[in-house]
C-alpha cells in the first residue's frame, strides 16, 4: 500500500520527519519497504499483512499513527448538501443473496458535468500509482484510498429500470467489463444488475455499457460490503485483480459503506457539480453487531512474559477504536468494525505487544524437564557421511522434479507420481530414482571442465507408494589426477566396488557378490549387487550418451535406510597371539571360470584355521595354453590356539588343491 | 734423561696426533688404526714387544708412558670414528634432502553440501537444547498442510499457483508445518521439536527463488510458556549459530497460524548491523517468521487452549546458508558445481 505522507497529515499531526515514521510503522506490522521524496510530499511503500485490511487506506494509516504518538484521529471533513427530492423516489436497490452481499448503500446524484479531475486530485491520485480518468471516477478512487471502500460510479441513464439487484449471475451469463473484455459468468459470481442485465461483477469491475462517459450526467454511486471468499474465488476466477477486489477479499469495514457513500457524493458534487439526492438508499439486511471479548490481567504476563501498566493497555485500545471497560481483573474490550482480524483473546494480545513494542519484551527461554533427540539412526547416517566424505565422494542436492520420459526409461516399472500443474513439462513428476540427476550433475560439471568427479546424493525418491530415502554414489575421471608425484589412474569398476564393500562392511552388511535384478542402464558385463543393499557398476554407454556424456560413469544405488538399519551388536574379536601362515599360489584356470568361484571353492574345504583368502595376481597370457589364464592367490591360516606346525599348513594346502583341481580343474603352476 | 725408548714414544705420538688431524672417512680411521694399534704390525705394539730390551731401571716409566699413549690413541681414535660415523650419517640425510615446496600429493576428501552442514548445524544447537528432531512425508495431505494450520479452503495461501498438487486432496507440503500437526496429534505437551526438511512453492527459479528448498520449523507448547520465551530462543539460537555478538530483532507481522506474528531479523554477519553489500545497508537479514501457536490450532489437536500456549518459528535453511557463506544465488545449491561445492 502506498501512503503520502502528506495526506495522513490531514488526519493525524505528525511531528517526525518520514523516515522517522517509517520506522515507527515498521515496529507496529506495517513494514515499510520504500519511501519515495519528492516535491512537497513523500510516498510511503508500506507492506500490510493480509489480515489488516484497515491499513489500506489514509484514515487507516493515520489510526496507527494515531496511536504510535498519542495525538488524535480526524475524520475527513466535507460537508454534503442534498436536495429534498429522496434518491428512493428515482432508484431501488434490492439485495438477492444477502450471504454475498452484506450490505448495498446507493447515492444518486443528478445533472454532474464530467470534466478532467482538478490538479491536486490528479497529483495525488498520480503519487500513489493510480491513473486520472475523469472527476467522477476519481472522486471514487480517492475516497477509496481515503477510507478504504471501494465505490462504483454508474451512468445512472443506463441502467434499466431504474433499479439495482444484487444476485448470482445465471450459467453462461456474459458481460463486458470496463477494460473492454467479454466475461462468461457462472452461478458462483455475484452480480451487480439493473432490470434485464449483469452491469458489474460485484466487487470486482464495473460494466463497459454502464460507465461514466463524458456525456453522463446523472450518476448512480455503489458503496457496498462483499463476502470476501465469494470475491476473492471470482476474481480468481476471471484473472482480475483490482484495488477494489484485493480490498474486499481481505474484509472492508460493513459500517464505512454508508459514510464512505456520502463522502465521496458530496466529493463529486465539489468536483463536478450537480444535486445530491435525499438520503442514502441502504440496504443492510443483517447488521453486524460487535463482539466483546474478555481479556484477563494476569494473561498479559502469563502469554507474552512481562506485564504492562493497566494504563497503557487502555490507551493502546482506545487510540486504536476499541471500546474498554475495566471489571476486577479483566477488560471487556469490543473491537471497532474495521478491524475484521480481532476474534479472540490472543489477538487482543497482540494489539498490546505491538504497540507496547515487540522489543519491549524480556528475551527469556522456557524452562522445561526432558531431553532432546536426534532423528533415529542419526548417529548412523553421520558415520556415513564420514565415510563417504572420506573416500573422496562429495555430496550433491538435486531437485526432486524430473522429467516422466526420463523417469520411465530408467524405472519402466513404476508409475511416477505426477503434479497437476507443473512448473513445466520436464518437471511434471516427481523422481523415482536419483541415476538421471546423478548423470546430470556429471554432465554439468564435465562441461564445465570438472572432469574427475566422485559424488554422492542422500535424499528422497518417490513413487505410487510413498517417499522413501535412496543413496546414489556416482564416478567418472581420474582417481588420481596426474601430477609431479603421480600419474593419472582412472577410476574404475573395481574402485567403486571397494567403496561399496567398504560402506558396507562399516555397517556390518554383506558383501557377496550377487547378478540377480541387474537393470538395463547399467553395462551388461560391468555391474552386480550385493545382496539387496547395493547396485553397483558402469553405466551403459547408450544411457550416458543420452546426456552427451563420451566418458565412463560409475553409480552405486545403496538403500541407505536397510544399511543403516542392519542390527549391529559389534564385539571385538582379541587379537590372535599366534603367527598367522601366508601360502602364495599361482593357479592355472580355464578362462572364464571367475575368482568367486575359487573363492568359495576354498571355504568349502572347511578348514577352521583358514581366516582369508587374496587374490594378488591375474595373467591372462603368459607359458600355459591359450584357454587358460593365471590366477595367483593368498591362503592365509591362523590358529588361535597354537603355532601351525608345517605339517598341517602342508595338509591344509593339500586338501585346498585337491578341492580346487578335482572341482574347478585348476592346475598349480611351478 | 730420558732414555731412548721414551723419545721413541714421544715421536710416535707426533706423528699420530699429525696422521689422525687427516682422517676425514671410515677408511682412513682403520688404516690408522691398524698403523698404531695393529698386533702384528702397529707402531705402538712393536714398542710394548720390545719391552724387554728396555733397561730395567726405565721398564717402569716406559710402561707407564707407553699405556697412556696406547689409551690416549684408542680415546682419540674412537672420537674419529663417532665423528665421522656423524658425519657420514648426515650426508646420507642430505642427499635424501626433498624440494619440500612442492605442493603435497592430495587425496581429496570429499565435502558434504552446505545445505546439509547448515542443517546439521542447527540442529545440533537445538538438540542441545532439549528439542527433538521430527520428520514427516513431502507428499502431503491437504489436511495437514493447510486446514489444521488454520489455513481453510478458500484461502489465498492455498492457491494452486503457489501450491503443487499431486491430487485434489494432495500436494507437496509448502512449509514443514504439517510435521507440527502430526506431532500434536501423537503426544500431549509438553512439545519442543524441529522439524526440517524439503519443502515446495510454485516459483520460477531465479536468485532467491526455487520451485524447491529446504526450511526448519521449531514448535514448543508447554504450561506458560511466552512471547518472551520465543525471543530469548531465537536470541540465543542467532547467537549460537552466528556467533555470540548476534542480535536478533522481532517486527509484527501476520501468519495465520501465530498470534502475534513477527518477521524475525538478524544483524548481519559480515558488517556486525553497520550496513554492507550482504545486509543490502540495512544492517538485517530477515530469515524468519515467528509467532504464539494461534489458539485454534489446539483445536484441531484436542490440546487444553486454556492451560497450554506455545511459539512456533520457520525460517529456510537456505537461507540460513546463504547469510553464513554470503552466497548471492539460491540456483548454487541445485547446479551442484564442483567450483562451489569443492569451498566446503
Amino acid at each position: 500500500m502506498r501512503a503520502s505522507y502528506q495526506w495522513l497529515k490531514e488526519f493525524v499531526d505528525i511531528n517526525e520527519d518520514p523516515r522517522q515514521v517509517g520506522t515507527r510503522l515498521t515496529q507496529v506490522g506495517l513494514a515499510l519497504e520504500g519511501l519515495e521524496t519528492g516535491a512537497g510530499d513523500s510516498i510511503f511503500d508500506l507492506d500490510v499483512a493480509t489480515n489488516r485490511p484497515d491499513c489500506l487506506s489514509h484514515l487507516g494509516i493515520a489510526r496507527e499513527v494515531s496511536a504510535i504518538y498519542g495525538s488524535e484521529l480526524r475524520k475527513p471533513k466535507f460537508e454534503l448538501r442534498e436536495k429534498t427530492k429522496e434518491s428512493k423516489s428515482v432508484f431501488s436497490i434490492s439485495i438477492a443473496d444477502p450471504d454475498l452481499c452484506g450490505r448495498y448503500c446507493g447515492r444518486y446524484i443528478a445533472g454532474v458535468k464530467i470534466g478532467p479531475s482538478p490538479d491536486w486530485l490528479k497529483a495525488r491520485l498520480e503519487a500513489l500509482g493510480q491513473r486520472s480518468i475523469n472527476n467522477v471516477a476519481d472522486a471514487t478512487n480517492y475516497v477509496m484510498l481515503e477510507l478504504g471502500q471501494p465505490l462504483h460510479a454508474f451512468d445512472a441513464d443506463t441502467l434499466e429500470g431504474h433499479q439495482i439487484i444484487v444476485r448470482r449471475a445465471e450459467l453462461d451469463e456474459t458481460l463486458t467489463t470496463l477494460d473492454g473484455v467479454e466475461r462468461r459468468l457462472d452461478p458462483s459470481t455475484l452480480l451487480i444488475a439493473d432490470a434485464n442485465r449483469g452491469v458489474a461483477i460485484a466487487g470486482v469491475m464495473g460494466g463497459a455499457e454502464t460507465e461514466i462517459s463524458s456525456g453522463t450526467t446523472n450518476v448512480l454511486l455503489e458503496s457496498a460490503n462483499f463476502d470476501p471468499l465469494s470475491i476473492r474465488k471470482t476474481s480468481r476466477a476471471v484473472g482480475l485483480t483490482t484495488e477494489a477486489s484485493y480490498r474486499f477479499e481481505r474484509g472492508c469495514d460493513v459500517e464505512m459503506a454508508r459514510y464512505a457513500c456520502d463522502r465521496a457524493a458530496a466529493l463529486i458534487q465539489q468536483l463536478a457539480g450537480g444535486e445530491i439526492y435525499h438520503g442514502v438508499i441502504d440496504v443492510y439486511p443483517r447488521e453486524r453487531k460487535p463482539i466483546a471479548l474478555g481479556l484477563r490481567g494476569g494473561r498479559i504476563e502469563g502469554f507474552l512474559g512481562a506485564p504492562v501498566e493497566d494504563a497503557i493497555v487502555e490507551r493502546i485500545f482506545k487510540s486504536l477504536g476499541f471500546k474498554i471497560e475495566r471489571a476486577s481483573d479483566c477488560w471487556t474490550i469490543e473491537a471497532p468494525s474495521h478491524r475484521v482480524d480481532i476474534g479472540c483473546e490472543e489477538d487482543l494480545l497482540e494489539e498490546i505487544a505491538r504497540h507496547h513494542g515487540y522489543d519491549k519484551f524480556p528475551l527469556t527461554l522456557p524452562s522445561w524437564k526432558g531431553f532432546g533427540a536426534a532423528l533415529p539412526r542419526e548417529a548412523e547416517e553421520r558415520r556415513l557421511r564420514n565415510i563417504l566424505s572420506s573416500l573422496g565422494y562429495t555430496e550433491i542436492c538435486t531437485y526432486s522434479f524430473s522429467d516422466e520420459q526420463m523417469e520411465r526409461r530408467f524405472r519402466p516399472d513404476i508409475a511416477p507420481v505426477k503434479l497437476q500443474n507443473p512448473m513445466s513439462e520436464d518437471e511434471s513428476v516427481l523422481r523415482t530414482s536419483l541415476v538421471p540427476g546423478m548423470i546430470e550433475t556429471i554432465r554439468w560439471n564435465q562441461n564445465r571442465g570438472n572432469r574427475d568427479l566422485r559424488l554422492y546424493e542422500l535424499s528422497k525418491v518417490y513413487g505410487p507408494h510413498g517417499e522413501r530415502r535412496a543413496l546414489i554414489l556416482g564416478a567418472a575421471g581420474a582417481l588420481h589426477a596426474p601430477s609431479v608425484h603421480e600419474t593419472e589412474r582412472k577410476f574404475g569398476f573395481y574402485d567403486l566396488k571397494g567403496d561399496v564393500e567398504e560402506i558396507l562392511t562399516a555397517f556390518d552388511g554383506r558383501t557377496e557378490t550377487d547378478t540377480y535384478g541387474l537393470p538395463n542402464y547399467y553395462h551388461r558385463g560391468r555391474v552386480a549387487r550385493f545382496g539387496d543393499l547395493a547396485l553397483f557398476g558402469e553405466l551403459h554407454p547408450e544411457f550416458t550418451e543420452a546426456f552427451k556424456i563420451r566418458h565412463r560413469v560409475y553409480a552405486a544405488e545403496i538403500d541407505v535406510d536397510r544399511l543403516l538399519g542392519v542390527e549391529s551388536r559389534k564385539q571385538v574379536q582379541p587379537i590372535c597371539r599366534f603367527p598367522a601362515v601366508r601360502r602364495d599360489f599361482s593357479l592355472l584356470l580355464e578362462k572364464g571360470t571367475q575368482y568367486g568361484a575359487v573363492h568359495r571353492m576354498i571355504l568349502e574345504a572347511g578348514i577352521p584355521e583358514l581366516v582369508r583368502v587374496e587374490p594378488f595376481d591375474r595373467m591372462e597370457a603368459g607359458p600355459f595354453p591359450e584357454k587358460k589364464y593365471s590366477l595367483s592367490i593368498s591362503v592365509i591360516y591362523q590358529s588361535t590356539e597354537r603355532t601351525l606346525t608345517d605339517a598341517e599348513v602342508e595338509s591344509f594346502d593339500q586338501k585346498v588343491l585337491q578341492l580346487l583341481e578335482q572341482r574347478l580343474g585348476a592346475q598349480l603352476r611351478r | 734423561m730420558s732414555s731412548k725408548g721414551i723419545d721413541q714414544l714421544g715421536s710416535i705420538e707426533q706423528q699420530f696426533d699429525r696422521e689422525s688431524s687427516a682422517v676425514e672417512d671410515l677408511r682412513a680411521l682403520e688404516d690408522l688404526r691398524n698403523r698404531y694399534l695393529s698386533r702384528k704390525s702397529g707402531l705402538l705394539t712393536a714398542q710394548l714387544q720390545n719391552l724387554r730390551s728396555i733397561p730395567a731401571s726405565e721398564k717402569a716409566e716406559f710402561g707407564r708412558v707407553a699405556n697412556e699413549l696406547k689409551t690416549k690413541i684408542e680415546d682419540s681414535l674412537s672420537d674419529l670414528q663417532q665423528r665421522i660415523s656423524d658425519k657420514e650419517k648426515d650426508a646420507a640425510l642430505e642427499r635424501e634432502r626433498l624440494d619440500i615446496t612442492l605442493p603435497g600429493n592430495r587425496r581429496r576428501i570429499g565435502r558434504r553440501h552446505p545445505l546439509t552442514i547448515v542443517r546439521k548445524e542447527i540442529e545440533d544447537i537445538f538438540i542441545a537444547m532439549g528439542y527433538t528432531v521430527e520428520d514427516g512425508p513431502e507428499i502431503e495431505t491437504t489436511y495437514y498442510n493447510f486446514d489444521a494450520l488454520n489455513i481453510p479452503a478458500g484461502h489465498p495461501a492455498r492457491d494452486p499457483r503457489d501450491t503443487f498438487f499431486v491430487s485434489d486432496d494432495m500436494v507437496l507440503r509448502t512449509h514443514t508445518s504439517p510435521v507440527q500437526v502430526r506431532t500434536m496429534e501423537k503426544i500431549q505437551p509438553p512439545v519442543r521439536i524441529i522439524c526440517p526438511g524439503r519443502v515446495y512453492r510454485r516459483d520460477a527459479a531465479d536468485p532467491t527463488h526455487s520451485p524447491m528448498f529446504h526450511q526448519i520449523e521449531c514448535l514448543v507448547i508447554d504450561e506458560g510458556v511466552t512471547f518472551a520465551d520465543l525471543k530469548g530462543t531465537l536470541d540465543r539460537f542467532h547467537k549460537q549459530f552466528f556467533g555470540e555478538k548476534t542480535k536478533t530483532r522481532l517486527r509484527p507481522s501476520f501468519f495465520p497460524f501465530v498470534e502475534p506474528g513477527a518477521e524475525v531479523d538478524v544483524s548481519c554477519n559480515f558488517c556486525e548491523g553497520s550496513g554492507c553489500r550482504v545486509c543490502k545497508l540495512t544492517g538485517w537479514i530477515e530469515l524468519l517468521g515467528a509467532g504464539m501457536v494461534h489458539p485454534n490450532l489446539y483445536g484441531y489437536v484436542h490440546y487444553d487452549r486454556e492451560k497450554y500456549t506455545g511459539f512456533a518459528f520457520g525460517g529456510g535453511i537456505d537461507r540460513y546458508a546463504m547469510s553464513k557463506y554470503d552466497i548471492n544465488d539460491l540456483q548454487l545449491f541445485f547446479q551442484n558445481d564442483m567450483r562451489f561445492l569443492g569451498q566446503f
